[in-house]
């Protein structure tokens, strides 16, 4: 577990019930169980879910003959920290990850903070349109930088490059300067477009005027991605280019060859009003019916669809791209020997080629490290969540990306007590001095108590029943006990009474406040430790198991290191407790009970229950006494 | 609440009254800071320094009231930026004491600098001068044990881990968590809600939108600052 002793983790209910289904409260309600107390051998070892009852009553849960196992493979799906979670107002339920759904409310670039439109997020391919770039070596954010910076002249002026602060890596480096510091992408995407050769020099010139030779005989595109900036006088290159035409840039190359297959199943495709003109041309029921057609009139199978042959003789056929201009690369003949040549030669060596990483970000020619490119930062989305099962908005943050507050936000911890830890030093157990116990180190067999601490975040006073097997799940069976499983919890109030009580409150729990304070109040069974305004403390007295194998499990002598290492290695040696908690409270009947003509009545209340497992992370135990 | 005894690990301020300015930390590291005046520009109460922290520059530091400064943190406000003058002037040299002292770091309430943790102004080199610019840190932010934050801001919520490096100029926007170890380049953006982590550093998350709730992940600024000092 990645958090630091002691957390706590809340359960979502998802887990057993894999369609969230509003029902199934109502079925559990109807069903109340009062489970026979039993106990279950310590010693038993077994690594499975054990039958085994809660001596609390009220415990209904449909599945309440099984309890919690954090550490079975399926509670790795069911275990938020609680301030993942949601709460559905609708069904009355704690709501997972698993259990909504998302829908993207904006896209926005994390290094500017500018919010791309959804209608050009997928012109500039999901990418930042600025000058926003993370470094094609490391991935750290490129800034954009003047060359004459250094030289300390320093008047804004002279060609600008982008720069990895964390590597140091500069476009200078692939031989790449920019005129401008602003729309370095366009800049950027004219200059890489046209050619792929490493003849970087030339490139920005040649580059610019091949892509216009590609651009002025597509120029009625559609969707072409890039904006159209056509220079003039490109009209007689065309025409000189159109047979020995440098070599296209990746990208340029897909257009060219976007276009020619959009042209090719315009041409063959048969009806006139065929959608597949336009995007995902192949996917159209248009394209099944040509390829119906194929089969048919090229088989005896033809005849079963109507015998029509005189539409169906005369199949269409595409063909593919023929020439440099419609977007055919010829591989050189020589290709993969240069690469070798270049990959041995002494001064490529081992840095000069590009790491998997690093070629998995960018086009598949790239080999070399002087052949990577800067690569425009990846959008990342704000979104809204919905319940999966009753499609009502869970969380809506607001569309700015600077904003952080939310329009909508249902967050459990508004409705679930929010629960904290904290291990309690008591001076009692007479051989025990009185220093906080080490979480990271708790001896076996030995007791420790910790104060769990449940603060309800809603306006009404909530009823707690908590439950645990009192013997934790898994190879090292600490027997938990919870000493005051029943107890209330006051209102929230106002945040001014929180922040006025606050700094006073908690003082009674400290040990500090004196030690015979601390003495004087002992650990009692059927009492609650604390309470405050909106919050109660129990204790939980916790006897850790042993480890398999340590020197204090029974019937071994000595250590067994293999067996603890191994206990170690699964976790075996964190102390978790699997909790159930089960809160009653009277909630004041909302709209959905249809009295939003009239007012509602104060005194108009519903009793509302929730009930669901936590699990406290104590700590690790140690194999030593 | 009355001034702890001058016996205790933390220096409390009391108000932002004249008062309060004997019990700066400068009769602990009086080598360092006796030749600095003492206007200082705490300006609200209750912060818990530790007298084993380094602060220079005190003039410069602004701590917004229930700071936490644990022991070995280092704070360079004496990195302030210089008011603009030719660009022949070197900042590492002493300068003249200025009339107006500039703030160089600014921390928000409820906001813990924890062991050995350094806080250093972000620094730049434009157009040929080398300056500092001011570290603005948000309230309820954690500086882990022994990291180094040299950000041009730090949000509120944030939660810079253990060991982590937050390099020049970068920009934590707020609920953001730099988890521990991390190296966060310099210049980068965090935006709100996410988690970076790795060298360099990486959008590897986001937190829940629970994050920052009083009393939950992120939201445990006052209890941490109340639990200082107590044992």
């Amino acid at each position: 577990m990645s958090r630091p002793f002691p957390y706590t983790y809340v359960s979502c209910p998802c887990a057993n019930t894999p369609v969230p289904d509003p029902a199934k409260k109502r079925r559990s309600r109807d069903s109340p169980q009062k489970p026979t107390p039993e106990r279950t051998d310590p010693d038993d070892k077994d690594n499975k879910k054990q039958p085994e009852n809660t001596p609390e009553e009220e415990v209904d849960e449909e599945e309440e003959e099984q309890t919690f196992d954090p550490r079975s493979p399926r509670s790795n799906f069911s275990l938020y920290p609680p301030e993942q979670l949601l709460y559905c107002e609708d069904c009355h339920q704690i709501k997972c990850p698993r259990c909504i759904t998302e829908e993207i409310v904006s896209w926005y670039c994390p290094n500017c903070l500018f919010e791309t439109p959804s209608s050009m997020v997928k012109g500039d391919a999901n990418r930042c349109g600025r000058n926003c770039f993370n470094c094609p070596v490391c991935t750290s954010p490129l800034s954009v930088s003047t060359i004459e910076n250094v030289a300390g002249k320093g008047n804004g002026q002279g060609p600008w490059v982008l720069s990895c602060a964390y590597c140091l890596w500069t476009t200078l480096d692939i031989g790449i300067k920019f005129d401008k510091p602003t729309n370095i992408r366009n800049q950027l995407q004219k200059m890489t477009d046209s050619t792929s050769a490493p003849t970087f020099d030339t490139r920005s010139r040649q580059g610019s005027r091949a892509f216009s030779d590609l651009k002025s005989p597509l120029s009625n595109l559609a969707s072409f991605d890039e904006p159209v900036s056509t220079p003039t006088g490109s009209g007689e290159q065309v025409k000189e280019n159109e047979t020995d035409s440098p070599p296209l840039g990746v990208e340029a190359r897909f257009a060219a060859l976007k276009n020619f297959y959009r042209n090719q199943i315009s041409e063959t495709s048969t009806s006139p009003n065929d959608p597949l003109g336009s995007d995902l041309g192949f996917s159209s029921p248009g394209a099944l019916n040509r390829l119906m057609s194929l089969y048919a009139s090229s088989s005896r199978l033809g005849g079963l669809y109507g015998g029509n042959k005189k539409q169906k003789s005369k199949p269409p056929v595409m063909r593919e791209a023929i020439n440099a201009s419609e977007g055919l690369r010829i591989a050189p003949e020589n290709a993969d020997a240069a690469i070798i040549e270049r990959l041995s030669s002494p001064d490529c060596g081992w840095d000069g080629v590009a790491s998997l990483s690093q070629r998995a970000e960018q086009s598949p020619d790239v080999r070399f490290v002087d052949d990577l490119l800067p690569l425009p930062v990846l959008l990342r989305t704000k979104r809204a969540k919905r319940c999966k099962s009753c499609k009502h908005i869970l969380v809506k943050p607001e569309t700015k990306p600077q904003s952080t507050r939310f329009r909508i936000r249902l967050i459990a911890l508004s409705y679930i007590p929010l629960p904290s830890l904290r291990p309690l030093a008591l001076p009692t157990s007479s051989l025990i001095p009185a220093p906080a116990p080490d979480l990271n180190a708790l001896p076996p067999l030995r007791p420790v108590h910790v104060l769990l601490t449940l603060k309800n975040h809603m306006f009404d006073p909530v009823r707690i029943t908590l439950a645990t097997p009192s013997v934790t799940p898994g190879r090292v069976a600490s027997k938990v006990t919870i000493l005051s499983p029943q107890f209330d919890i006051g209102p929230n109030s106002d945040v001014w009474d929180e922040a006025l009580q606050g700094a006073s409150a908690p003082v009674t729990t400290d040990p500090r406040a004196g030690g015979l304070r601390a003495a004087e109040k002992v650990p009692e069974a059927g009492k609650v430790w604390d309470k405050g305004r909106n919050w109660t403390t129990v204790v939980l007295e916790v006897i850790p198991g042993t480890l398999p194998g340590s020197e204090a499990d029974a019937g071994k002598e000595g250590i067994d290191e293999d067996e603890i290492a191994v206990a170690a290695q699964q976790d075996e040696d964190v102390l978790e407790i699997p909790v159930f908690v089960h809160m009653e409270w009277d909630a004041e009947a909302q709209l959905e009970q249809q009295n939003v003509g009239k007012a509602s009545k104060p005194d108009d209340l519903v009793a509302r229950e929730l009930a669901y497992w936590m699990v406290l992370g104590v700590g690790r135990i140690t194999a030593a006494l | 609440m009355p001034p702890k005894a001058a016996k205790g690990e933390y220096i409390e301020t009391v108000s932002s009254s004249p008062l309060s300015t004997p019990v700066k930390p400068t009769d602990t590291n009086a080598s360092l800071q006796s030749q600095e005046p003492l206007s200082n520009t705490h300006q609200d109460t209750g912060n818990k320094i530790s007298r084993r922290s380094q602060i220079h520059g005190t003039q410069h530091i602004i701590l917004g009231g229930k700071t936490v400064i644990q022991a070995e943190a280092v704070i360079r406000g004496d990195l302030y930026r210089l008011p603009s003058t030719p660009a022949s002037t070197d900042p590492n040299n002493p300068p003249q004491p200025s009339t107006a002292p500039s703030v160089a770091i600014t921390v928000g309430r409820y906001s813990y600098i924890s062991k050995g943790a350094i806080l250093r102004p972000p620094s730049r080199l434009h157009r040929g001068v080398h300056s500092y610019y001011p570290l603005k840190i948000g309230d309820h932010v954690f500086v882990g044990e022994s990291a180094v934050v040299e950000a041009a801001s730090l949000g509120n919520h944030v939660h810079v881990g253990a060991r982590a490096t937050v390099g020049s100029m970068a920009i934590i926007k707020d609920f953001s968590v730099v988890l521990d170890g991390a190296v966060v380049p310099p210049g980068m953006v965090v935006p709100s809600w996410c988690v970076v982590g790795g060298r360099p550093a990486r959008i590897v998350g986001e937190v829940g939108e629970g994050y920052g709730v009083e009393g939950a992940e992120g939201g445990l600024a006052r209890e941490r600052y109340r639990a200082v000092g107590r044992s």
